[in-house]
């Protein structure tokens, strides 16, 4: 009521409401917004911005060399092409895994239910240890696939895993059942049900886990280094070219290739979330 | 032509929810099944909808075989006590699932969707989502999404449990001029007895799985099968190895009749225009003895007075029989 008769009167709607909002706050969460604020800069948007502010100072030019210099663009083109594939299949496995966690019952389902959190938990180098162990050379399953692209995909998918399968998981449980019946009464088919249904609930938990999914991956590097060789123009990804390039001494051209996986990034976030309200909304 | 149930049994694990049932629900009728609890009543309601599977027995609905029906086959309403709306929907789209999925054209929808809301009373909310509505108002949702699809049968569970007293009086009132508008078979499941007798032309008292009684509400109220469906109809005394009602007691301040029971009253509890007299015979029982207040005043009864009771003329009486 309040911010109506202030557009009225005012003229100048957004003006005259804000100081009203302000003091709406309380002293309390006040001083919380106020710690949290500076929490939230200190560690994550100044950092952010000196890197912007490096990448900016070489101008335009900077960016242009970083995406015009091959190597580069080939290793940004592996990293986002990969990403975007394992994100792709976690949209599908993690949700499979989360419906196995909470709608079935099968001897030894407490344990799977601990191990999924084991690439979370897990420091990344081991990660690469462990899968160099047994896919990389003399591997004991026969599959040889160090240095080779595979082998960047299996390490996303190897750390990503865990993403999709905690965000779905608790909203399925929350999920009332009743729900499927009335629809089955209705006269839906399961996989009616599945797609107007039951997608559209778990849409926003199911595109949080993959936009958490495709960051990591997009930023991952512990645990493909060692797998994946490294090698120029073929499975080289962006954070290691980062890390030569800083290596190299060229500040401006690491600068460059960070703040474009940050937009990367930031687009991800956009259109994952794009796609995540269609889909909740189709119904 | 009605639903016809035969020797329905269902367990889960050691629990037996159903016992060899076999009831006739009339079709037209508002029916109601009764029940404590854990009687089963819900479980006989899932399986006529095709939701829960019987171990043995047989549904028929409207004379079709639909035993090894699936739910979505049968064309049953249901309405559950939680609602179970599509969250993600609006309540226009909620109410016109079932004749999207049955690929009806657009205008019919629409107009069919409307007819409903109006029926429910929802018009005005047909673009509100379901959050922003109260309990009542999402039960009413639920039922004309039910009703959309036009269904042979409409079978709710505990549809007013959920919602506070005065709302529930409402829809219970509501639902039962809608039966006589729309004439529906409908079966609805409940554990309060008042409801039952307030809205039901006909009552199945379910209990440990088994039916205890089929008939109208006041063939159960005034000829109950036994003592558990007295009890459960309504309050119940015990008098002289009778169970009766404490309303149809007789208290006489002087040993006129023959074979009435002597006692003293031992308290005396006034609510409105009721007084509920507690009078301990002489053999050490307790008996429940409710009057209106003239009644109470003109007889005299007060604490510790020594009181003479009787079943009174035509009361529904049926014989104790404990630990059942």
């Amino acid at each position: 009521m309040s911010t109506a008769t202030a557009r009225v009167a005012g003229g100048r709607p957004a003006r005259v409401r804000r100081p009203a909002s302000r003091h709406s706050l309380t002293k309390g969460s006040a001083l919380g917004l106020g710690v949290g604020m500076i929490w939230f800069s200190l560690l994550v948007l100044i950092p952010l911005t000196a890197v912007v502010w490096t990448a900016g100072e070489g101008g335009l030019g900077t960016f242009k060399d970083a995406l015009t210099n091959k190597q580069t663009f080939n290793a940004l083109k592996l990293t986002v092409l990969s990403s975007l594939a394992v994100t792709g299949v976690n949209i599908v496995m993690g949700t499979v895994i989360a419906w196995v966690l909470v709608r079935d019952r099968f001897p030894g389902k407490k344990l799977l239910d601990l191990v999924i959190d084991i690439p979370f938990a897990m420091p990344t180098i081991v990660a690469g240890l462990v899968l160099l162990s047994l896919y990389g050379a003399e591997s004991p399953l026969g599959l040889e696939w160090n240095n080779t692209r595979k082998a960047v995909l299996l390490a996303l998918a190897f750390v990503t895993v865990p993403f999709v399968v905690r965000t779905v998981q608790p909203v399925l449980e929350e999920m009332d059942t009743d729900v499927e019946d009335a629809a089955a009464s209705l006269g839906a088919s399961r996989a009616t049900t599945f797609r107007r249904v039951i997608l559209p609930t778990l849409a926003p938990a199911i595109f949080a886990g993959a936009t958490l999914s495709f960051a990591r991956a997009i930023s991952e590097y512990g645990s493909l280094v060692l797998l994946s060789g490294n090698l120029p123009n073929r499975t080289e990804v962006a954070s290691v070219r980062v890390y030569s390039a800083i290596e190299g001494g060229n500040q401006q051209s690491a600068a460059a290739v960070a703040t474009i996986l940050l937009l990367v990034a930031l687009v991800a976030i956009v259109v994952f979330d794009l796609i995540q309200r269609r889909l909740a909304r189709r119904g | 032509m009605s639903i016809d149930v035969s020797g329905l049994t269902k367990t889960f694990g050691d629990f037996v929810a159903l016992d060899d049932v076999t009831v006739s629900l009339p079709t037209g009728q508002l029916t109601a099944l009764l029940g404590p609890s854990g009687g089963g009543k819900s479980t006989l309601l899932r399986i006529i909808a095709g939701l829960d599977t019987a171990d043995a027995g047989t549904v028929t609905i409207e004379g079709r075989e639909a035993t090894n029906l699936p739910a979505r086959k049968r064309n049953v309403g249901f309405v559950f006590q939680h609602y179970a709306v599509f969250k993600h929907m609006s309540v226009a789209k909620n109410v016109a699932f079932g004749l999207e999925i049955r690929k009806r054209p657009r205008a019919e929808i629409d107009k069919r969707v409307a007819e409903l809301l109006e029926l429910v009373h929802l018009s005005q909310f047909r673009d509100r989502m379901p959050s922003q509505l109260s309990g009542g108002q999402r039960q009413r949702m639920a039922l004309a999404r039910a009703l959309a699809v036009e269904p042979t049968v409409l079978l709710l569970d505990e549809p007013f449990g959920a919602l506070d007293a005065k709302v529930r009086k409402e829809l219970r009132d509501w639902l039962r001029r809608l039966h006589d508008e729309v004439h529906t078979t409908t079966i609805f499941v409940t554990h309060d007895q008042e409801e039952a007798l307030e809205v039901a032309d006909e009552i199945v008292v379910i209990n440990d799985g088994r039916v205890e009684q089929v008939g109208s509400p006041d063939t159960l109220y005034d000829k109950p099968a036994n003592d558990f469906v007295m009890r459960f109809l309504g309050e119940t005394t015990d008098l002289a190895g009778q169970t009766v009602r404490p309303h149809d007691i007789d208290v006489s301040m002087s040993p006129g009749v023959a074979g009435s029971t002597p006692g003293t009253v031992t308290r005396i509890l006034r609510v409105g225009f009721e007084v509920r007299v507690t009078v301990t015979t002489d053999d050490g029982a307790e008996a429940l003895v409710t009057m209106t207040r003239t009644l109470a005043r003109s007889t005299g009864v007060e604490e510790g007075a020594k009181v003479w009771l009787t079943a009174a003329k035509g009361a529904t009486a049926v014989p104790v029989m404990r630990a059942v």
